[in-house]
């Protein structure tokens, strides 16, 4: 069961706080006149899109997570309110982008078929089998959902960085790193959360462990278009550089209070290409 | 979509959270709100803390046609939440604090029949595919219609006039609500006579007062009895029933009515 004030020493994430200075529309910000000059390669414009599908999908997240006991933690389901409505305006900033480059928003063009691997049944769910599985698991799923949100906000950092190096351009290096902003406080609320969470709960350590072990990144992949995955597989952790960004992922994943480096090699492992 | 199709491109450029900085709710200090109505708020401020709840209700797939539901849900739920702020900062000032974790014990509470919900409405979902969109469609409306009466007449029944302009901007909001879910209940149902009799079999015999699966049985009397109680009462659920009924196939239903009925609410 979850307490009430203090982690540590640590101030706790102020939800109250985050849901009153949300950040929104950002469209006045992102220098769209610039692509006209210098347009994105199609590398980028492939990555803008597929991040923009990504950040775009929080209501079925949500729909996942809240069939499950997450639904009762008033205080998580407070922050997510505020976090879909922050991922909404990202996913835009995305579309804008891409409607700079001449291209259509990415709601508008179509999706190739999913990847078929049995392997990511669970990930692949409907909301009546999360639901009959959380029945069994309670109030521990919670652990798994922020650890999870955790482990997605550095995978979909690397992807972003490595995206503003790659692409060559000013524009979208700074529209990369306002959303980045956004995004950290996605990444501190999970942080904080987990931590506790896990290091309080064996349970609730060892659910995330069986998780993590089969978990498809980033979260939402499994509905999104096979060879976009690979694409995405190959564009932020193929080369040297991608390797080097999946170990220190794999590092903190094993960081975590009461997972290990079994569970750090197993993520890194499906972030590869 | 019909020529009266909702906008959700302009509702969400539009969408903000509710405003109350230039209303004077310190004055509740020296003209503080009754028992009655406390209780009535706190309950109001529970059911919109609680609403993005119900997106795990959301039955559609991540898919071009569906972009308008999620992009309108995502900021309905963080109205809704803005709601919840707004009302708890007025408990606040009569020394009423509504914390997050406060909420949570409320919805500990509920077990196994809660949690039997999303897995119920799952299999109905799989039963009709597509036409069941258009039945969460139609409760949605019925939900955010009551929604409007609730407030409306509570602003009536309290005569104080910075509460009346507080709840006033909620109900605002609660009509383009209103005006999405409509919209979408009306197109799908149009289209599918058999969303129209899944929606009317659902609506008929499950619908019960926004609140009734989170809160206890007393505190929803409590509620009806204070707000739809009486011939007031009763005009404003009247008002409720004729705009559900006008919904494609569910003409001369009556489930507001209905319910205040079974609740043992006087007319
Ligand atoms: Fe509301
Ligand atoms: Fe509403």
């Amino acid at each position: 069961m979850t307490t009430i004030g203090e982690v540590g020493q640590r101030t706790r994430f102020d939800v109250r706080e985050f849901a009153r200075t949300a950040r929104g529309n950002h469209r006045e910000t992102l220098q769209l006149s610039e692509y006209a000059l210098s347009p994105l390669n199609p590398e980028s414009v492939r990555m803008v899109r597929y991040l923009g599908r990504l950040e775009g999908a929080t209501m079925e997240h949500l729909r996942n997570l809240l069939v499950t006991a997450t639904h009762k933690d008033a205080r998580v389901t407070a922050f997510l309110v505020t976090w879909a409505f922050e991922k909404f305006w990202i996913a835009d900033a995305l579309d804008a982008v891409l409607e700079a480059n001449g291209m259509e928003r990415f709601q508008d063009v179509a999706e190739g078929k999913v990847r078929k691997s049995r392997s990511e049944s669970a990930d692949r769910r409907g909301p009546i089998r999360r639901a009959l599985s959380a029945i069994r698991l309670g109030v521990p799923i919670v652990a798994v959902h922020t650890t999870t949100g955790l482990i997605d906000e550095w995978i979909t950092r690397a992807a972003y960085l490595r995206l503003a190096a790659q692409s060559k351009s000013a524009a979208l290096a700074s529209t990369i790193s306002m959303i980045l902003d956004v995004k950290k406080r996605h990444q501190d609320f999970f942080d904080d959360e987990s931590r506790r969470r896990l290091a309080e709960s064996p349970r609730a350590a060892a659910l995330t462990r069986k998780t993590l072990l089969t978990a498809s990144w980033p979260i939402g992949a499994v509905d999104r278009a096979a060879d976009d995955r690979s694409f995405f597989e190959e564009y932020v952790f193929g080369g040297d550089a991608g390797v080097a960004s999946a170990s220190e992922i794999e590092a903190r994943v094993a960081s975590l209070p009461g997972l290990d480096d079994r569970i750090g090699s197993a993520v890194a492992r499906k972030l590869l290409p | 979509m019909d020529q009266m199709a909702f906008d959700v491109d302009k509702y969400t450029a539009t969408s903000v959270s509710v405003n109350w900085s230039d209303l004077d709710l310190e004055s509740f200090r020296d003209h503080p709100l009754n028992e009655t109505s406390l209780r009535t708020l706190r309950y109001m401020t529970d059911v919109e803390y609680h609403t993005v709840c119900y997106t795990r209700d959301l039955l559609t797939t991540p898919s071009h046609k569906e972009a308008d539901m999620s992009a309108f849900m995502t900021m309905w739920n963080r109205e809704e939440f803005w709601h919840g702020e707004a009302l708890s900062t007025v408990l606040g000032i009569h020394g009423i604090t509504v914390d997050f974790d406060e909420v949570k014990a409320g919805r500990m509470k509920l077990g196994w029949k809660d949690r039997l919900d999303p897995i119920k409405q799952s299999v109905l979902g799989k039963i009709a595919g597509n036409d069941f969109v258009a039945v969460h469609m139609a409760w949605g409306a019925a939900n955010e219609w009551s929604a409007i009466q609730a407030y409306n007449r509570m602003a009536d029944l309290e005569e104080d006039p910075v509460l009346a302009e507080l709840l006033k901007r909620i109900a605002k909001q609660e009509a383009r609500h209103v005006a999405f879910y409509t919209s979408q209940a009306r197109d799908r149902l149009a289209g599918s006579k058999k969303a129209q009799v899944l929606a009317r079999f659902a609506l008929g015999n499950f619908w019960a007062p926004v609140g009734s699966s989170i809160m206890e049985r007393e505190e929803v009397v409590h509620v009806m009895n204070h707000l739809m109680s009486g011939p007031e009462g009763r005009k404003a659920a009247r008002k409720i029933d004729a705009a559900i009924s006008g919904l494609p196939g569910l003409q001369g239903l009556k489930i507001v009515e209905d319910s205040l009925d079974k609740l043992g609410i006087a007319a």
